[in-house]
């Protein structure tokens, strides 16, 4: 079964993409193309090798993009790689990656850029790379951004870090917008970050964790919009953390400025009285903030002020993460996680419309990086992830299938499951414990 | 018995349990003052003074306790510097597990780290001093201390002066202090202090001179200027005139305060050079009636947590 191209998906709830609406129906897939639409599709007469999958009571969506990883290959690989990453990827409904290019060494030059992209067709996962914007991510010199571009990076970004030098970063942003590519920004002023552990606040005087404001964050995004403003950039601020962020954000929207956001189910998810614990798996940057702010993330999901959901997944290996809170690295995993985790929370919890969160995984980050959005429609290779909205499990550490297992989410009860995926056409995951 | 298994926070102990702390602190305070100073109780338990971090005096509080016990101490020094800490302490966790002991004593400079290691071990575990946490044998001293001399707990005022920010002792005593039901005061500044201070609940003044005549007790705080992350208090100057005990203020203290500091003192710095001079004359200073205290209390926790079975 595994593998196959020529798939029925059987009474399915069908989120078709191109009226937007759900739909009991069924979908036929021939040679990875979708063919046909239709209730009761007649198979008598088509190949006998047709893979029936029957989805009475699964939803089918278009498969996720996931626009913030870490896939940590170059360099890292013990950790994660391609390969691990994009696995991990499809078991949680994921066939759109974009990748971070803090890996070791950082994607700074063409030929990691060729190098990604051919090990992505090699393994058939789309993967789009991201190139860093300073040279070696050290926020001092700017990359080679056209022949990046050219290479086939979507999108520019130091993630990890934060562009301290303002003229540098002015200059960065007036040269990328030559080429009309996003800028992902992670804001971190480091004057206001410096030695933190953990979001400033009731939490971290109790447990004498050394705070991180969000000034940090609100800072930088201040800068940031006054320098796009300027230079007619278009800037991308990844994992939103605080309220004065999305208020920030709000307003240069309504002003004009060419920019987006996305949140990480984590930040939607956390507060940071989840700390008490000092569990390291929820040491991450931004830290998780207090529940006034995880509240206003929320609302802006609802107001229409968030593009995207993407996950952050940053791997670590066990040694880096089984220790002291000061000591442990930044960072949870979250592809396997990524639907689930908003769904339980924005859907079941907040009583946010599955429309938009679907929209949030799918047509908004693709709007951001411009590339194709993963659509269930007749002509389309099928990209398709059918997931099980009911089934309600507690997330344990044994279950990820990504090489690192510092998940925040472990302890959770969480709703949904991935049942079956098809990417780039094939049927390549399935849920045996569905 | 104690309610608890491990002491990491001052909050894992009941009234119940505090109580019977200071109690068993009265006996054995009375064994430090016999000439034979040791008792047989604990003859045959092994406890482990485990220190991450430099200090004498805790350390050396711990052992002195433990001995007067009969217990057997083994120190353990870990040091820090060539391996990774994360890995250190891994490492030495499972040779503590493998030595069959019965009391772990631990002092370590990250937060929580406790919690981390009883997390990971069945050995009772006493917190000698978590990062910026906690330091719960402190502030049991420092009420053991107090409590010798008042009637009552309740609506004593007591000031708490100083780097609240880095401080694990305001953090077990201001906690400690409040639910005993005294009054509690932060003197300090917005530099020394966390931004959120909903988590104390206490007043707050920047100026000493503004309680130094209503207070019972005065609690000074080490005020580390060396340290990198404590960089933006201005000067020692400044730390004088706002925050520090000189013998003009000392003067105008009521009759029967106390003056408590959990060392060691940075004459100068908290308290002036005369007030240190002059501290053998006043009754009320309590610095190093803090240290005798801190073995009898330390005695009676040990003996709870150990010997009552
Ligand atoms: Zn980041
Ligand atoms: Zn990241």
């Amino acid at each position: 079964m595994i593998g196959s191209d020529n798939i029925l998906i059987k009474s399915g709830t069908v989120f078709e993409s191109s009226s937007g609406k759900e739909i009991v129906s069924d979908i036929l897939i021939q040679n990875g193309i979708i063919r046909a639409i239709e209730k009761n599709i007649n198979v008598e007469g088509i190949s006998k090798d047709l893979v029936v999958l029957n989805c009475q009571n699964y939803f089918v969506f278009p498969g996720f993009v996931d626009m913030h990883v870490h896939l940590r290959e170059p360099g890292n690989e013990e950790e994660e790689d391609i390969g691990s990453g994009s696995r991990a990827a499809v078991r949680g409904g994921i066939t759109s990656i974009a990748c971070m290019p803090n890996t070791n060494p950082p994607v700074d030059r063409e030929y990691l850029v060729n190098y990604i992209l051919s090990k992505s067709r090699l393994i058939d996962f789309k993967i789009y790379p991201v190139a860093a914007m300073s040279k070696n991510l050290e926020g001092k010199k700017m990359t080679e951004i056209g022949l990046l571009k050219e290479a086939g990076a979507i999108a520019f970004s130091d993630d990890g870090k934060c562009i301290q030098d303002s003229k540098l970063m002015y200059e960065i942003m007036k040269y990328a917008s030559h080429f009309d590519l996003p800028l992902i920004l992670h804001e971190e002023d480091y004057s206001f970050s410096n030695y933190g552990l953990a979001h400033e606040g009731y939490y971290s005087a109790k447990l004498g964790l050394d705070g991180i404001s969000p000034f940090a964050e609100e800072l930088m995004i201040s800068r940031d919009i006054m320098l796009a403003k300027m230079a007619g950039a278009k800037i991308h601020i990844t994992h939103v953390s605080s309220k004065g962020s999305i208020t920030l954000i709000k307003r240069a929207k309504e002003a004009g400025i060419k920019i987006t956001c996305d949140v990480t189910p984590h930040h939607l998810y956390f507060n940071d009285s989840f700390l008490e614990s000092y569990d390291t798996n929820l040491k991450v940057n931004p830290p998780i903030r207090s529940e006034e702010d995880r509240k206003a993330l929320v609302s802006a999901i609802s107001e229409g002020i968030i593009d995207a959901i993407a996950s952050d997944h940053a791997p670590h290996f066990e040694a880096e993460k089984n220790t002291t809170f000061k000591d442990a690295a930044n960072g949870t995993i979250g592809l396997e996680t990524l639907f689930k985790a908003s769904y339980t929370k924005l859907v079941r919890e907040e009583k946010i419309k599955l429309s938009k969160l679907v929209a949030l995984l799918t047509t908004g980050p693709a709007k951001i990086l411009n590339i194709k959005a993963p659509a269930i429609k007749v002509g389309n290779k099928a990209d398709i992830a059918i997931i099980d909205l009911e089934k309600n499990k507690k997330i344990k550490k044994e279950d990820f299938c990504s090489k690192s297992k510092n998940s925040a989410f472990i302890g959770q009860n969480l709703y949904s499951e991935v049942v079956y995926t098809i990417n780039n056409g094939r049927l390549e995951f399935i849920n045996k414990s569905c | 018995m104690l309610s608890t298994k491990n002491i990491i926070s001052i909050d894992d102990l009941s009234i119940d349990d505090i109580n019977l702390i200071m109690e068993n602190a009265d006996s054995f305070y009375e064994v430090l003052g016999r000439e034979f100073k040791k008792v047989p109780t604990l003859r045959g338990k092994t406890i482990i003074n485990l220190f991450f971090e430099s200090s004498t005096r805790t350390r050396t509080s711990f052992e002195i306790a433990a001995k007067r016990l009969s217990a057997d101490m083994i120190n353990f020094s870990a040091s820090t510097s060539s391996l990774k800490k994360g890995e250190s302490i891994i490492d030495t966790l499972k040779t503590i597990q493998s030595m069959m002991i019965d009391l772990l004593i631990m002092r370590h400079s990250d937060s929580g780290v406790m919690n981390f290691i009883a997390g990971n071990i069945d050995v009772p575990l006493i917190n000698a001093g978590d990062g910026k946490h906690q330091h719960p044998t402190q502030a049991l001293l420092d009420l053991y201390t107090i409590k010798k001399s008042f009637k009552d707990f309740k609506g004593l005022k007591v000031a708490i002066a100083g780097d609240i920010l880095n401080s694990r002792v305001a953090r077990s005593d201001i906690k400690l202090f409040k639910r005993m039901g005294m009054d509690v005061t932060i003197v300090s500044a917005p530099m020394l202090l966390p931004e959120n201070l909903e988590y104390f609940d206490s007043n707050y003044v920047y100026d000493i001179d503004k309680i130094i005549e209503d207070i019972d007790i005065l609690y000074m705080l080490r005020m580390q200027f060396e340290r990198q992350d404590r960089k933006y208090y201005p000067s020692i100057k400044e730390y004088n005139r706002f925050l520090s005990l000189n013998m003009e203020r000392l003067k105008k203290m009521k009759r029967g305060s106390l003056i408590m500091h959990a060392g060691p003192v940075i004459r100068g710095i908290e308290i002036s050079e005369n007030v240190m001079n002059y501290a053998e004359n006043y009754s009320g200073f309590k610095i190093n009636t803090q240290v005798t205290n801190g073995v009898a209390v330390r005695m009676a926790l040990i003996y709870l947590m150990l010997g009552s079975t």
